[in-house]
C-alpha cells in the first residue's frame, strides 16, 4: 500500500449513551415515510419467520435422528468399519442437516432483502 | 514421550504466531485497525480466523477425551459447538454486523439507551471471557506436563504471557492473520494423524477388539439421559452467540450479507474439522481404553499417534498434534483477550490504544491466577458450563434486542441478573451437592446441566419485566431495528 492511498487517521471511541449506533450515512434507506416503516417491519417479520422455521427444522431433524437411534437398539449390533452404526450416525449424521439449513437460510434471507430493496426503489417518495 | 518433540513443536508454533502477529502489526496503524481490523477482512480470511479462534482446547483435546471417557454422550459436544454457529447465523449474524457497535456492551447499551445495561453487560462479558480462558490454560498445563514433563503451571503461564504480549502489541488486525493461520494449523494437526491412524488400523485388519466391548450399549446413543442431553444441547446451541470473542469477529465483515456468507463458510469449516477429533475419540475407545480416566482422557489426541504408529512417523505426528493443541490454546485465549481488552478499555479508558494494551495484559493474567488456583476439570465439561452461563445471560438480551421492539432496559437487566444468578448458583452448587451425596438425582441433574431451566427462565424474566415496563420502551427502538435489518445501500 503506498503512502498516498492510506486513509486519514480517525479517532474511534465508544458511542455515548443515546447516540445512534450506526453511522446514518451507511443507511440512507431508512427514517422516512410511513410506507418505509411498514416495509421495514414486514422485512423484519419475514426474516424472523425464516430464522424460526430454519431453527425448528434443524431441531426437529436432530430430534428425529435421536429418536431413531433410541427406538432401534438393533442398530447397536450392526457394525460398520469396526464401530456400531448407531454411534457413527450420531457422530457424523448431524452435520449435513446443519449445513443444509444454513444454506437455505442464507439464500432465503438474501432474497427477502432483495425484495425489500426493490420495494424501496419502486416507492419514490420514501 | 520424548520431551524434545514437545519443546520443538511448542517453540515452532509460538515463533510462527509471533512472526505473523508482528508482521501484521506493520499493517495495523489506526485505532479501528486495533479494535476490529478496519472491517475490511474478506469472508474466507474471516471465516478461517473465526474457526481458528473458536476451536479451543475443548474442541482439539476435550472432545476425543470425552468420547473416550463417556461414550456416545461426548458425541453431542461437537454437534452442539457447530449448531451453535447455525443459531448465530439465523438470529444474530447480519443484524449485529449492521449495528455498527464494537462490543456486546456497546450494542446493548445503545439499543436500550441505558448506562446500567451497558455496565451489567460489560461485567458479564468480562466474567465469561475469564472463565473461558481458564480451561484453555488448563489444557496448556496438561499438554506441557504430558509432552515435556515440566510442571503443569509452566504451560498455563507460558500461554498467558505469550497471548498478553501478542495482543498488546498487535491488536485485532494481526490477530486476524494469526487466527486464520491457527485454523489451518489445527485442522492439519488433527486431520493428518486421524487419517494415518485410520489407514494403519485398517491395514492391520481392524483394531482387533470386540465392538461390543469398545462401544458398549450402556454408553451408546440410546442410553443417554434425556434431560442432561437436551440441557447440554440448549447450552451449546444458544451459548455460542453470546461468547464475546465470537461476536467481535463479526464486526470485521464489510456488511450484513458478508457476515452471513462468512458464517456459512465457518459452518463448513467446523463440520469438516469435527470429523477428526470424533474419529480419534472413537479409535481411542478401541485402542487406548487404559487412558479412560478423568485426569488423562484429554491427553488421548496427544498420545494415540505415538502409541499406534510409533517410529519416526509417530514422532512427527506427535509433534504435529502438540503444535495443533498449543495453537488452540494460543488462538482461543488471544481471541478472548482481544475482545475483553476492547470491552475493558472502552469502559474505563475511553477506547485508547494505551488502555487496550494495559487491559490486554490484565485480561491474560487474571485467568492465569484462577487457573493456577482451581483444580482442573474435564476440558469439554468446563467449557460446556461457560456456554450454559452465556446462554442464560447474554443470549436473551441479544436475541430479543435484535428482534423485539418491546424490550426495555429493566427487562434486560432482570433477565441477565436472574439468568446469571440461577445459572451461576447451579454451577457452584452442583459439584458440592454431588460430593455431599444423598440429594435426589433430579436435583443433581438440574444443577449439573442447568441450561434447560435457566435459559427459559432468563427469556421469561426479560419478556415479563419488559411487558410490565412497557411505557419505558426506548423511543429509538424502531429506528435501531430498521438499521439492524435493512440491507445496506448498494455500494
Amino acid at each position: 500500500m503506498s503512502e498516498g492511498v492510506r486513509p486519514q487517521r480517525v479517532r474511534v471511541t465508544a458511542p455515548r449513551p443515546g447516540e445512534p449506533i450506526a453511522a446514518p450515512a451507511e443507511h440512507p434507506s431508512i427514517e422516512r415515510s410511513d410506507t418505509a416503516t411498514v416495509y421495514v417491519r414486514s422485512l423484519i417479520r419475514s426474516q424472523l419467520r425464516l430464522a424460526i422455521i430454519c431453527a425448528s427444522g434443524f431441531i426437529v431433524s436432530l430430534g428425529m435422528l435421536w429418536a431413531v437411534l433410541a427406538a432401534a437398539p438393533a442398530l447397536e449390533a450392526v457394525v460398520v468399519a469396526g464401530a456400531p452404526v448407531s454411534w457413527l450416525l450420531l457422530a457424523f449424521g448431524a452435520y449435513p442437516a446443519i449445513l443444509a439449513f444454513a444454506v437455505i437460510f442464507v439464500v432465503a434471507s438474501t432474497r427477502n432483502e432483495a425484495g425489500y430493496r426493490s420495494l424501496m426503489s419502486a416507492d419514490p417518495e420514501s | 514421550m520424548n520431551p524434545v518433540l514437545g519443546y520443538v513443536a511448542i517453540a515452532a508454533v509460538t515463533i510462527a504466531t509471533a512472526l505473523i502477529g508482528f508482521f501484521g502489526l506493520r499493517i495495523s496503524r489506526t485505532t479501528q485497525d486495533f479494535y476490529v481490523a478496519s472491517r475490511t477482512v474478506r469472508p474466507w480470511w474471516n471465516a478461517s480466523a473465526i474457526g481458528g479462534e473458536y476451536l479451543s482446547a475443548a474442541s482439539v483435546l476435550g472432545i476425543a477425551g470425552l468420547i473416550l471417557l463417556q461414550g456416545a454422550g461426548g458425541l453431542w459436544f461437537p454437534i452442539g459447538y457447530t449448531a451453535g454457529y447455525l443459531m448465530l447465523l439465523l438470529f444474530v449474524a447480519a443484524p449485529l454486523r449492521r449495528s455498527g457497535a464494537y462490543t456486546i456492551p456497546d450494542f446493548t447499551g445503545a439499543r436500550l439507551e441505558s448506562r446500567l445495561v451497558r455496565r451489567l453487560t460489560t461485567v458479564l462479558v468480562i466474567l465469561i471471557g475469564w472463565f473461558y480462558i481458564v480451561p484453555q490454560l488448563q489444557g496448556a498445563a496438561l499438554t506441557i506436563r504430558i509432552t515435556t514433563g515440566l510442571p503443569s503451571w509452566m504451560g498455563a503461564a507460558a500461554v498467558s504471557i505469550i497471548v498478553g504480549l501478542i495482543v498488546a502489541a498487535g491488536g485485532m488486525r494481526s490477530i486476524t492473520f494469526v487466527q486464520a493461520f491457527q485454523f489451518w494449523l489445527k485442522l492439519t494437526a488433527i486431520a493428518v494423524p486421524a487419517v494415518l491412524l485410520l489407514i494403519t488400523v485398517g491395514r492391520d485388519g481392524g483394531p482387533g477388539v470386540d465392538p461390543a466391548v469398545a462401544f458398549p450399549a450402556a454408553l451408546g446413543p440410546a442410553s443417554l439421559d434425556v434431560y442432561s442431553t437436551v440441557s447440554l444441547v440448549i447450552a451449546l446451541l444458544l451459548g455460542t452467540m453470546g461468547l464475546p470473542h465470537v461476536l467481535v469477529r463479526f464486526y470485521t465483515n464489510p456488511d450484513g450479507a458478508a457476515a452471513r456468507r462468512t458464517t456459512l463458510i465457518v459452518l463448513g469449516l467446523l463440520s469438516v474439522f469435527y470429523i477428526f477429533p470424533t474419529v480419534i475419540g472413537l479409535l481411542g475407545r478401541a485402542l487406548a481404553p487404559e487412558l479412560a480416566s478423568p485426569g488423562e482422557a484429554d491427553a488421548l489426541v496427544l498420545l494415540l499417534p505415538g502409541m499406534v504408529i510409533g517410529g519416526m512417523l509417530g514422532d512427527v505426528l506427535t509433534a504435529l498434534v502438540i503444535a495443533g493443541a498449543f495453537g488452540a490454546f494460543l488462538s482461543t485465549s488471544s481471541g478472548l483477550v482481544v475482545s475483553l481488552a476492547g470491552v475493558i478499555s472502552q469502559e474505563l479508558a475511553g477506547g485508547s490504544v494505551r488502555g487496550f494494551r494495559i487491559a490486554a495484559i490484565a485480561s491474560s493474567l487474571v485467568p492465569l491466577a484462577v487457573a493456577l488456583v482451581l483444580e482442573p476439570g474435564g476440558l469439554a465439561g468446563s467449557v460446556g458450563l461457560v456456554f450454559a452461563f452465556t446462554a442464560s445471560t447474554l443470549c436473551p438480551v441479544l436475541v430479543l434486542g435484535i428482534w423485539w421492539r418491546g424490550l426495555t432496559a429493566r427487562g434486560a437487566v432482570a433477565g441477565m441478573l436472574g439468568g446469571g444468578l440461577f445459572c451461576g448458583a447451579a454451577i457452584l452448587l452442583g459439584p458440592l451437592l454431588a460430593a455431599a451425596g444423598g440429594w435426589p438425582a433430579w436435583l443433581q441433574a438440574a444443577l449439573a446441566q442447568p441450561a434447560a431451566w435457566t435459559v427459559p427462565l432468563a427469556f421469561a424474566l426479560t419478556v415479563v419485566v419488559s411487558r410490565l415496563d412497557r411505557r419505558r420502551a426506548p423511543r429509538g427502538a424502531d429506528r435501531v431495528l430498521a438499521r439492524l435489518h435493512a440491507p445496506e445501500a448498494a455500494a
